[in-house]
Parts: C-alpha cells; structure tokens; sequence
C-alpha cells in the first residue's frame, strides 16, 4: 500500500513544473553555470588588468634614473605610461584624485647620488587599493629594481651574496592535493547539497501535505481504508527522494563540469577533484545524506501538516533554510573538526564527516557515530510528523 | 445501514478562534446528542442551514473525524473502535472534497481502487459501468485540472462508487452541476437505492430532497430539530413550500 501511495505522490510531483524546477533543473545547471562564469569572469579580468596601460605620475622627469630604469622593464611586466610633473606636487595630488592618472609616484630628489653614496633612496608609490591588480603589479617592478640594486652594491664593495644568506629554508607541505582540498573545499561539497537537499524537500513536502489540505484532497484519502502512517510514510518517501534527487542532480552537474565541459583551468586542480569524486566516496556521501534528508523531511512535514495553506508552509519553511545552513557553514571554517562532540551536532557532521571523507583521513568511529546521531534525529523528527498527522484538527480545514 | 447514537463533537478553539467569535470557551459544540439512522434501499436527506453541523456530521460517519461521544455503526461495524473497517463499506463525497489536478480521471479512479483493494477485473467492470452512467468516456483521459466543474464533479462521484460501497455519504452531490449533469447524478442515486443500499445525502436543493428522500432529518447549530419521513414531512407542511417548512423548523 505504501508503494501505491508514493507511485502516485511521485507521479504527481515530477508532472509539477515548478518542483522539477527545484528537483533537477537548477541543480543540474547551477554548476556549469556558475562555473563557466567563474572561470569566464575572473580570466578575462586578469587578461584585461594585464594589458591596462598604467598611467603613472612622476613627481621628476622621465630622464630620471628611477624612471628609466622602470622604462627598461619589459612591457610582458605590465605595460606603462610615465607623466612627468616635474615638482608640481599640488597637481600631481589634484590628478590622482581626479582619476586622470593611475598611479602616482615620489621620490627623493637627489635620488641618484642617494644610490651612488650606497645611502638608503624613499620611493613612495600612491595607489588606490580598490583597483585590483594595480599593487601587485608594482610591487613586481620594485623587486626587480631593488634585486638590479642590491646586486650592484654587492658588486662595490666586494660581497659574495651567498655569504649574506646564511639559511636556506625550505617548507615543505605534507599534505596531500586531496587533504589540502578536502581542508579547503571540502566543506563546501556537502554544504551545497545540504543546501539542494532542502530545496529539494521543501516543494513536495509543501505540496504533499498543505497542498492537498488546500485543494481538499487529502479528505478524499482519508476516506480510504489506508492506515495514516502508511499514507505518511508513502508521502515522506516522496519528499526524502526529491532531497535526494536535487543533491544527486547537483553532484552530477558538477561532475559534468569537471570532466566534460572542462571548465576548470587548472589540469591539476581537475585532476584532484576527479580523484575525489569517486563511486566509494559518493556511496559514502550519500549514505550520510540519506539520514539527513529523512531529517529535512521530518520537519517539514509536521509544519506543512500544521498550516492551512501552501503560502502559509512557505513562509515558515523558507527561513528554516538559514537555520539548517547555518552549521552546514560553521564547518566551512577551519579549525573545527569532526570529534566527539561535533560528531554529535546534527548538520554540522555530516559537513566534518564529508570535509574528511574528501580528504582521505576519515574515524571510522566518528563517521559511525555521525551516522547514528542522524539516524537518531531523522528518526524523531519522522516521529513528531506522525503524531502531527495523526491530529484531525491539522488534517482537515 | 447507518446508525448514529448520541453523537456529540466538541472542538478545541484556538485564541484566534476565541477573538473571532467573542466567546471565552476554550471548547465549542458543534453536534451535539444527535441520534438517527439509514435503512438499507433508503435515501436519507441531511437538512441544515450553513453552520448547522452538517460537515462534521458527515465526517465523523466517514471517520475521518471522531465523535467527542456516542456511537456510529457502519453496516454493523463500530466505525468509532473499527475506522478502517468502516471505511471499507462507505462512499463519501463532500462538497469540499477536491481531486488530483495532474492526474487524469483514468489514473484517479484507478488509484482509489486500488487503495481499496478491487481487484483489476472488478475494476474494468465497475469502470465501464460508472463511466457510461456519468457519460465520462470522453474525458476519461484528460487531466482533472483541464476540466470543468461537471466533469470533475463527475470524476468524483465515480470515485466515491468505484468500491462498489454499501454506503453512500454525498454532501451537496448536485452542487454546482448543469441540470443534464445534475439528473445523472439523481437517477445514479435512484439506482444505489434500488441496489438495497443506504444512501445519505445532504442537499440545499429542496426540490431534489423531495424527488429522492425516504427519510429526513433537519439539523440547527448541531441540534437535531426534526427526524422523519419524507411523508410526515409533507404531511405536516400546512400548505407550505418545502423550503417554507425547512425554515419554519430552524426558527422554531
């Protein structure tokens, strides 16, 4: 009788435009989409930032030495433009803040005989830091000038640079791609799907319950000699599929984008990624969601069984979702990991348990533990929906 | 055969409720102590005016609500202790009771059979049967949220009778019905009752009560205010309309 009842529920819900909306087209598209963007965005902005022609005001003369050693700079550095203001500083000043240059730059006036007395010459670069690109970009031209410079002095007074290093430190990273991944990125795989999973839930658990109070048709049903858990029961499974559905729809989206469409410049970056999206580690993942999803369901149900309508489920529906995301992105900060205790946080595991999973340094006992908290919660929030449903004041207008 | 012994419903009111209607009851009464029954090959008419307690009535003889007290059997069937059971042998429509828009009428009569156990050559008879009565070939397969008030009305009652119940619970069956559709659904009613079953019915239609009632009832603010046949009924209408004498016994 359960499998009737969710047969129909879920032919129902698939022929609702706006829940497959939710269910399968925009997690498909969301990370094609927004990858592609990402990717198209930010390159064509450092192409743009590396070929701008940089204006720069000089409170000298181009045929100063600091100037013409910047000149001698290849263009494949940045592109520039010198202004000279020859000690007209008011205007200098006046023309940054109008924006007719870029940049604006000060230095000492006896700057060359400041070099040859092995003195120390000020340079003062002005920027508005807002422009992205615009500091990096002489902070490169700086060190190539100062490394021209220190050379010459060692060169005068007869230094082995070798001899003024008396370290070579290297760092070395023990971490693996994948566990610097799993650190960095790892929490954000299953905050997305914690994110589509509720997305996914929340429509067909509107539509399953205050919906058909609504259209009135949920009487028709109880007429039925069907025992109400049953009917519950064949509902919710809708609802806990349609999670599941926007999170797998969301993964495969992903994966797409990463292995087909190749829309992630770095080749080393897809590679760890593609080690990471392995069958184990999916079968792993979705094991976790599962629970979790049975969790969404269960309370959604008791609000959606509750009100009178479908707007009145929305509306209290809607900004539970900052609720359930609000530990899926505390285990987006670094530092908090899975243990004893946050192995019991609803939410906030399945993040830890997922970000260690990812990085390939999983307790099993933790991930157990996890799995039975879930459990646990899904459990009593399927608990709280059957009593809420067995009410005949919530089930009938 | 239905029979209904003292039953009273009590609901909880809610603060929005008590602010609504003035009052400072946390609980309000809305049938109370009412007894009747409905004979096998009969038509029994509900009668009340809006708000008399007709709905919770017919629901809690559906089961879909409990009686605060008293008893209702359902052909011999405690359908307070045995709700399922109960349910097995009625056929409830109500005026408020809405159908699966994405579906058509096809697969919504056959998922209300099947939630009713008949078995697939049973269906396919019962099916022809209801759909050239209720002349629903036509859009047997259209979806019910294409389709117009007669039609859905029609799907309904289908599948309300697709189990072949021996009880029939139709609250304001004609509502809202063309008078072609409307005479359908009377002469379905003529023949339940002629099949030996109990039909109960309840209708704001005073002509319609007088065309099929064997026996009536008049309910105000969930009181019972009269019980008898529809012979009695007339007899005691002194030269009144139908509707004239209806309201004559609300008032009193």
């Amino acid at each position: 009788m359960i499998f009737k009842i969710f047969r129909k529920e879920l032919k129902e819900t698939i022929r609702d435009r706006k829940t497959l909306l939710i269910m399968v087209a925009i997690p498909l598209l969301i990370f094609p989409i927004l990858i592609n963007v990402v990717v198209n965005v930010s390159s064509s902005f450092s192409e743009s930032a590396g070929e701008k022609v940089l204006k720069i005001g000089i409170i000298g003369d181009t045929n100063d030495i600091l100037i013409q050693q910047l000149n001698s700079i290849p263009a494949s550095f940045g592109p520039k433009d010198f202004i000279a203001y020859n000690g007209d500083s008011l205007k200098l000043f006046k023309d940054q803040k109008e924006e007719t240059i870029d940049l604006a730059l000060w230095y000492d006036s006896g700057f060359q005989d400041i070099l040859d007395g092995l003195g120390t010459a000020n340079i003062l670069w002005s920027v508005d830091e807002t422009n992205i690109g615009y500091s990096e970009r002489i902070k490169g031209y700086m060190n190539i000038l100062e490394a021209e410079e220190r050379l010459k002095r060692y060169d005068a007074l007869g230094i082995d640079e070798q001899k003024l290093q008396p370290y070579k430190i290297t760092y070395q990273n023990t971490a693996s791609d994948q566990q610097m991944l799993g650190e960095l990125a790892g929490g954000i795989l299953p905050y997305i799907f914690i994110a589509f999973g509720f997305l996914g839930c929340m429509y067909p658990a509107i539509d399953l319950f205050s919906g058909e109070k609504e259209r009135g048709t949920i009487e028709t049903l109880l007429t039925t000699p069907v025992k109400r858990w049953k009917i519950l029961i064949g509902k919710m499974l809708v609802v806990v599929l349609s999670g599941l559905m926007a999170s797998c729809c969301a993964l495969i989206g992903l994966f797409v984008s990463i292995e087909f469409l190749d829309l992630i410049p770095d080749p080393n970056l897809t590679a760890v990624v593609s080690k990471i999206l392995t069958i184990p580690i999916i079968i792993k993942l979705f094991a976790l969601l599962l629970p979790l999803t049975v969790f969404f369901a269960g309370i959604m149900i008791p609000i959606s069984v509750y009100t009178k309508s479908f707007k009145e489920a929305q509306s209290i529906i809607t900004p539970l979702n900052i609720v359930v995301v609000l530990p899926a992105m505390l285990g987006l900060f670094p530092g908090i990991e899975l243990n004893y205790i946050t192995a019991c946080v609803p939410i906030l595991n399945i993040v830890l348990t997922t970000k260690s999973l990812i990085a390939g340094n999983i307790d099993y006992i933790l991930l157990s533990l996890s799995f039975i908290v879930m459990i646990a919660v899904a459990a009593v929030a399927v608990f709280v929906s059957f009593r809420q449903f067995g009410k005949e004041s919530n089930i009938v207008n | 055969m239905i029979k209904v012994e003292n039953v009273s419903k009590e609901f909880r009111l809610s603060k929005e409720q008590r602010k609504e209607h003035p009052t400072n009851d946390k609980y309000t009464l809305a049938v109370n102590n009412l007894s009747f029954s409905c004979n096998p090959g009969e038509v029994f008419s509900l009668l009340g005016p809006n708000g008399a307690g007709k709905t919770t009535t017919l629901r809690m003889l559906s089961t879909i609500l409990q009686p605060s007290s008293g008893k209702i059997e359902i052909c011999g069937v405690d359908a307070v202790k045995y709700p399922r059971e109960a349910r097995r042998k009625i056929g409830f429509l109500t005026g408020s009771t809405g159908l699966y828009a994405r579906l058509s009428a096809n697969e919504v009569i056959d998922y209300f059979a099947s939630l009713y156990n008949v078995p697939n050559n049973v269906l396919k008879e019962r099916k022809a049967y209801l759909y050239d009565l209720l002349n629903m070939n036509e859009f047997a397969s259209k979806k019910i949220g294409k389709m117009s008030t007669g039609m859905k009305q029609k799907v309904s009652i289908c599948r309300t009778m697709i189990h072949d119940p021996e009880v029939l619970i139709l609250d304001e069956p004609t509502s809202g019905l063309d008078v072609i559709t409307a005479e359908g659904i009377i002469q379905l009613i003529r023949d339940y009752k002629s099949q030996n079953k109990t039909v109960l019915f309840s209708s704001h239609i005073m002509g319609e009560v007088d065309l099929l009632s064997d026996r009536l009832a008049i309910i105000h603010n969930g009181t019972l205010k009269h019980q008898g046949t529809m012979a009695e009924f007339r007899a005691d209408m002194e030269g009144q309309s139908l509707t004239g004498a209806f309201i004559n016994i609300v008032q009193s």
